[in-house]
């Protein structure tokens, strides 16, 4: 029987193997975590259908419980792939006859942006945390109490030279209307304002989902970036931004701002890269074999990638992925 | 605003027909990074001067490139060149350099 | 006796040429020097600075001491050249007194000496004369080996870069080069035909004798002669427009300089000495980060310094400079590098109008009580952690801080003056002076080194004491008013702010505050020769990417350290370093907030 082996269990990783699963192949998934599932595991719902993330998350460990053919290694990273041997951190190799590297992405530390005084003022909060915040149903101000007034910023870590992350990461913007309609629906009466340079809203429903959040549930947009937050004397933040519509500046007072943190490639794979002759693109992203007919093979015959390792993508891409990844390895292991 | 004697107010249109678009050629031709602005308005929202003031880099640059010089000397001597508009472009844009070439191409306008 | 003959007409030419341009341009430059430089002139001419003055002319001028300590084969070469040469001429004349007693020679007598001593059949030798000259010659003539060799090699010399030249800068070079070895044939030949001669030219005179007949050598003798003379000529002629005008004008520029004279925001006859006393020796070069890093050639403070000479400069040039001032503290010749460049800037800008900065009326944002103000400067607005650890160090010290700018504040001026716009700099510096008078603040704390030179230095506030916050902090300290806990494993390097170290000198104060907290651990290049971070807001020309190139390897070399966290003191250097850091790059301030007891 041949042996895959799979770098990393989050939604891609978990997809690709049990496609590779199901036509035979044993695999190993090797997961940096203490468990599957990847960044999903934090997420509350997704966007644009507001499917709770666990239901997916469920579904898709349903698919490998019942496998006797796969082995999953946790709390252990890959230093060196080859499409023949994977080297764990505690220097053990496994052999295998193919790899799939689906290791995804890092999420952007906002404390980079200092001005925006994440870690500096109590309820400067990033989407993540809000997630986890939605997923925990408590949803609240550091110092107690509900929020009245909430902003939310795009582009954190996207988009920005300034901390050497020009790419966009495709999905805050609609994570930022997801989630602005969430808090909406948790606090009817709060007024939540989701400041933006440009609204990308690419997918499926996504347009529709926010034409929603204007008209269904009175979020406000504004174009313009916040260029910087500062506290108040009672303890609120103070954030400013200019009103590119009207041209002037803005400034105001607001309970909770949430940033919208993008999609940062892994610093492991420069590391990956340069040991495994891998080709790494100039966002740190790892380069396809081709955009167009070869999206899930790298540049070394027997290695593939699948997910948010390439770029940023959403969950049902990387799920796609996963796929088409595993397709990849099939036709690459019968032509062998 | 000038009065050329025929219309009380000066044409709101950006009339791209019309605007002579040279000055603000050479401009974006010494600096190219000029045209990479995306008018997310951080420099504004940061300016120390349009803190205090009517002054709007983004405004003013944005005009500039059309072809609208009026007035424009006179806005960016406003600027304090403190740097804080450089530091917080997302795309980079040497917004100091800007302002000093503004003013030296437009003097005379 | 006879001191004239045909071959001396180049070199008499050139002479005059030379003395007749140099006091042309020295009284020009002298009768438009402003009042108050002469008030100066006049105040300190009869005092010790004269003295010390003569002083410096010997060992800067002639032995050039500084050049020697930043490069001794450098120092060597100017030496032997510089000093050589006027030992030589000296040596010469004493020579000529010696032979012919106390009377009139015209100068080519003393110059082509050896020639007339043939010719008026002076034929009694002095050996000792003969020695030391011959001994002088050698010595000029191993510094013209070794600039040749520059010229081919720079790096032999301890130099990646050597300067490129203008026209006239090689035809005097090439004449220069051809004087002291054209010379040395002369002499050869003279001594071949008519004896004398110290080991050297003598010695060389026997080789002459061996290989060629009297009569070929009574043929190229006269032409040898006038070989050395029209080197002399050319070098004459070229002299007073090339970059070897330094060799006089650095007499008078010392002597001023002594007097107390310096280049101002506005450019003044006084800048035309600090310009051409620029020898153009390339050293401002190689510590240039726009050259080591950028691979910019052309705006460095030599060519800035040539092309102003010539009026050829571009605001191009005139505005790509960080002004970290890494050159002008390297500079032998000590010329006010910065404050010619701001000059040159501010004469090439348009001029505003007058109520540009009207606005800037009734808008006092600023909050608080106390008597200790805290200018926290635009840039620091966005490093909220800065502002933050000082609001805690305030309250921990129990001291009542009235806050200038936390709201929003004018700015300092110095980012307007950086770009030759003091009188639009002048109007920021009334408004905040007045806005500290009206508060009553008895001292001023800045986190912002570029906030504090210009408070330093062009507010005038005699009355209100201006501290950056590591100088402040480190008193809190040692006043005892500020308990910070030292943590034994904490290890931090420390970059120093050009504005702050080379700009306000100030580098002991942040250095004792991190090792009250930790551990310091010094980079490769630190205190007087650190590195510019690369963002100085001096600099309107470079791109972002060439601003990020120069921060990540600073960064780099702050990260080999093995330092757990990079410290810097200014919140535009720790916004550009953290560009480049893999490592957490911090405020000076927030390891004290967070190491408070």
């Amino acid at each position: 029987m041949k042996h895959v082996i799979v770098i990393g269990g989050g939604v891609a990783g978990m997809q690709c193997a049990s496609e590779l699963l199901r036509q035979n192949i044993a695999v190993t998934i090797v997961e940096k975590q203490q468990c599957i599932g990847g960044k999903i595991r934090n997420w509350h719902k997704l966007f644009p259908s507001f499917t709770p993330a666990d239901e997916v998350l469920a579904a898709m460990q349903q698919k490998l419980t019942t496998h006797n053919n796969l082995t999953i290694r946790t709390g252990c990273e890959a230093t060196c792939i080859t499409p023949q041997k994977v080297t764990l951190s505690s220097g053990e190799e496994l052999r295998c006859d193919a790899t799939v590297i689906a290791t995804g992405f890092t999420l952007f530390d906002a404390t980079v942006k200092e001005e925006y005084g994440y870690g500096i003022y109590d309820n400067v909060i990033t989407s993540a945390e809000l997630e986890q915040m939605f997923n925990e149903k408590n949803v609240h101000l550091k110092q107690g109490g509900e929020p009245k007034r909430i902003a939310i910023l795009h582009c954190v870590g996207s988009r920005d030279e300034k901390v050497c992350q020009r790419h966009c990461s495709k999905v805050c913007c609609v994570t930022g209307v997801k989630q602005a309609i969430e808090l909406k629906k948790m606090f009817p009466t709060a007024d939540v304002f989701n400041f933006y340079m440009d609204m990308r809203m690419f997918g499926p429903g996504y347009e529709e989902m926010y034409r929603e959040a204007q008209t269904s549930h009175n979020i406000h947009f504004v174009r313009g970036r916040i260029s910087e937050v500062s506290p108040t004397f009672n303890n609120r933040l103070q954030i400013k931004a200019e009103d590119t519509l009207t041209g002037r500046p803005l400034k105001m007072g607001v309970d909770m701002l949430v940033l919208l943190v993008g999609m940062k490639a892994n610093a492991h794979n420069t590391t990956l890269a340069k040991d495994c002759n891998l080709t790494l693109q100039p966002s740190g992203f790892m380069q396809p074999k081709d955009s167009f007919l070869g999206n899930v093979a790298s540049n070394v015959e027997g290695v593939f990638y699948a997910g948010a390792i390439t770029a940023p993508k959403n969950i049902g891409e990387s799920i796609n992925e996963g796929t088409a990844a595993a397709r990849g390895v099939v036709e690459w292991l019968e032509k062998r | 605003m000038i009065n050329f004697g025929f219309s009380i107010n000066r044409a709101r249109t950006i009339d791209l027909d019309r605007n002579n678009l040279r000055k603000s050629n050479e401009i974006i031709g010494e600096m190219p990074e000029l045209q990479a602005c995306i008018g997310c308005g951080s420099c504004t929202a940061s300016c120390t001067a349009g803190n205090l003031t009517e002054f709007n880099f983004r405004k003013v640059h944005t005009l500039v490139r059309r072809g609208e010089y009026q007035g424009a000397y006179e806005e960016m001597n406003k600027c304090m060149l403190c740097g804080k508009c450089r530091l917080v472009c997302p795309r980079g844009i040497n917004t100091r350099g800007i302002v000093m070439l503004i003013k030296r191409k437009l003097g005379d306008f | 006796m006879t001191f004239f003959t045909k071959f001396c007409i180049p070199f008499i030419v050139g002479a005059t040429v030379m003395f007749t341009v140099l006091a042309i341009k020295y009284i020009a430059w002298l009768r438009n020097l402003p009042k108050s430089d002469w008030r100066l002139i006049a105040k300190n001419f009869f005092s010790l600075r004269t003295v010390t003055a003569l002083w410096e002319v010997v060992s800067e001028s002639l032995l050039h001491r500084r050049i020697f300590k930043v490069n001794p084969a450098l120092g060597y070469m100017h030496m032997s050249l510089a000093f050589g040469w006027f030992l030589l001429i000296a040596v010469g004349w004493a020579e000529t007194v010696a032979y012919l007693g106390m009377r009139w020679v015209p100068l080519q007598g003393h110059v082509f000496f050896k020639y007339f001593a043939a010719l008026n059949n002076i034929s009694a030798h002095n050996p000792t004369f003969d020695f030391v000259m011959d001994l002088l010659l050698l010595f000029v003539l191993s510094g013209v080996g070794m600039a040749w060799l520059k010229r081919v090699r720079s790096r032999i010399l301890g130099m990646r870069k050597t300067t490129k030249h203008v026209a006239f800068d090689r035809i005097a070079l090439s004449a220069l080069w051809f004087v002291f070895p054209m010379r040395f044939i002369a002499e050869s030949v003279t001594a071949a035909l008519y004896g004398g001669g110290g080991f050297l030219t003598s010695g060389m005179g026997a080789i002459l004798n061996k290989i060629a007949s009297n009569d070929v050598l009574h043929h190229i003798y006269e032409p040898a002669w006038w070989l050395y003379s029209l080197a002399l000529g050319v070098f004459f002629v070229a002299m007073p427009f090339s970059r070897y005008m330094h060799i006089f004008t650095e007499i008078p520029l010392i002597f001023l300089r002594h007097y107390q004279l310096r280049p101002e925001a506005m450019e003044k006859s006084y800048d035309n000495f600090e310009v051409e006393a620029c020898s153009r020796c390339g050293i401002c070069i190689d510590p240039c980060q726009l050259q080591s890093q950028l691979g910019i050639n052309d705006v460095q403070s030599v060519y800035f310094l040539r092309d102003r000479r010539y009026n050829m400069l571009q605001q191009k040039i005139a505005n790509n400079c960080l002004m970290c001032g890494r050159c002008e503290q390297i500079c032998p010749v000590g010329i006010n590098l910065n404050t010619l460049r701001l000059n040159s800037r501010s004469s090439m800008r348009n001029i505003p109008h007058e109520g540009r900065y009207n606005y800037l009326r009734d808008i006092d944002k600023s909050s608080g009580e106390g008597k200790v103000g805290y200018f926290a400067g635009c840039m620091t607005l966005l490093t909220p952690n800065t502002m933050s650890s000082m609001h805690n160090i305030f309250q921990a010290a129990g001291e009542d801080v009235w806050w200038a700018d936390r709201d929003g504040g004018v700015c300092c001026g110095r980012p307007l003056m950086l770009s030759g716009e003091m009188d639009s700099a002048q109007k920021m510096i009334d408004y905040n002076k007045a806005l500290f008078t009206k508060h009553q603040i008895k001292s001023l704390v800045t986190s912002c080194p570029i906030c504090l030179k210009v408070f330093r230095e062009q507010y005038n506030i005699n009355d209100i004491e201006v501290l950056h916050h590591s100088e402040y902090i480190l008193r809190l300290i040692q006043q005892g008013r500020l308990k910070v806990g030292h943590t034994k494993d904490a290890t931090f390097t420390y970059h120093d702010p050009c504005e702050l170290g080379r700009g306000c000198g100030i580098y002991d104060e942040p250095r004792a505050v991190i090792k009250a907290v930790g551990e310091l651990l010094e980079p490769a290049h630190t205190g007087k020769n650190a590195f510019c971070c690369g963002s100085s807001v001096a600099n309107t020309a470079i791109s972002d990417a060439q601003q990020l190139s120069i921060a990540v390897k600073v960064a780099a070399e702050l990260e080999d350290t093995g330092a757990q966290t990079i410290v810097t003191a200014c919140p535009l250097c720790k916004k550009a370093i953290s560009r480049g850091a893999q490592r957490k790059v911090v405020d000076l301030s927030e390891i004290v907030a967070q190491s408070i007891k």
